[in-house]
């Protein structure tokens, strides 16, 4: 068993951590955000959603936050008329990615703000952990 | 020295003080995380309350202790609602956290400081008396 500000660290990273996936995730989508099929009538890029779970460290005992799953978007692609397009159908619609650049900019904020707030509680829980030795000092 | 608690105290508050700020950290790291509900510990006060030593009924001329009030400390501060609860289900509110973490960071110094202050004393005196 670990002394609880260092435990407090662990969970912190572990939030760190989930957050970055996040990160790749919104970046993924953004990066594929015109991504269109090859063939014609293809299927372009589908947008990438990602959960998480609080799981229980046997090791440590406390919780922990994990990435559930990185599943996929089932909203429709929107549909574009452009029939000189590689990957337009029989009819010249294309299909685009179902990306939307807001949220994902919205989503990016939001990751990056919960990052912002784990790596304060490693601050603070480092400086309990300075204020503690502190007092060996001779003073 | 047995009728100063005050080191004992200290170490117990900042034990308290620690574990509330691993709770506080898990809260913060599970802030996007579902359904998650926000943790906190009991206060300090009332953990003192429920830990301290209960006097028994050894004759029949004894009254009865009161143990309503026992009961009224072990009640565990859940109730406390969170500032927000969000379409996801969870109800962690960042600044709510951080400003409990702000409250842990203080009450530890004051702490810290304090046991300081009370070595420094301790050793003044005992030079003095030497």
């Amino acid at each position: 068993m670990l002394d609880p500000l260092q435990l407090a660290s662990k969970i912190a990273a572990s939030g760190l951590e989930a957050q970055s996936n996040r990160m790749r995730v919104v970046s993924e989508n953004l990066a594929n955000h015109e991504s269109t099929g090859k063939t014609p009538g293809s299927n372009p890029y589908t947008r990438k959603t990602i959960s998480f779970d609080t799981r229980l460290d046997d090791m440590l005992g406390v919780n922990l936050v994990k990435v559930d799953r990185i599943g996929i978007d089932k909203t429709p692609y929107p549909m574009d008329f452009a029939p000189s397009h590689p990957a337009a159908d029989a009819n010249g619609y294309v299909k685009h990615p179902n990306v939307n650049m807001l949220v994902e900019l919205a989503d990016m904020r939001e990751a990056n703000r919960s990052y912002e707030a784990n790596l304060q509680v490693i601050k603070q829980a480092r400086e309990l952990i300075s204020m503690t030795i502190d007092m060996l000092r001779a003073s | 020295m047995s009728s100063i608690h005050l080191f004992g105290l200290a170490s117990q508050h900042n034990n308290w003080l620690s574990t509330r700020q691993t709770l506080l950290a898990g809260n913060i790291a599970n802030i996007n995380t579902p359904a998650y509900k926000a943790l906190d510990l009991q206060p300090f006060d009332a953990v003192l309350e429920s830990t301290k030593l209960q006097m028994t009924v050894s004759e029949q001329g004894h009254m009865a202790p009161d143990l309503t009030a026992a009961t009224a400390a072990t009640s565990d501060a859940e109730g406390e609602l969170g500032w927000e609860v969000f379409h996801s289900g969870s109800n962690v509110s960042v600044e709510q956290e951080l400003i409990k973490a702000g409250e842990v960071n203080r009450a530890y110094s004051l702490n810290t400081n304090v046991v300081k202050a009370f070595h420094r004393m301790l050793l003044a005196s005992s030079k003095t008396g030497a």
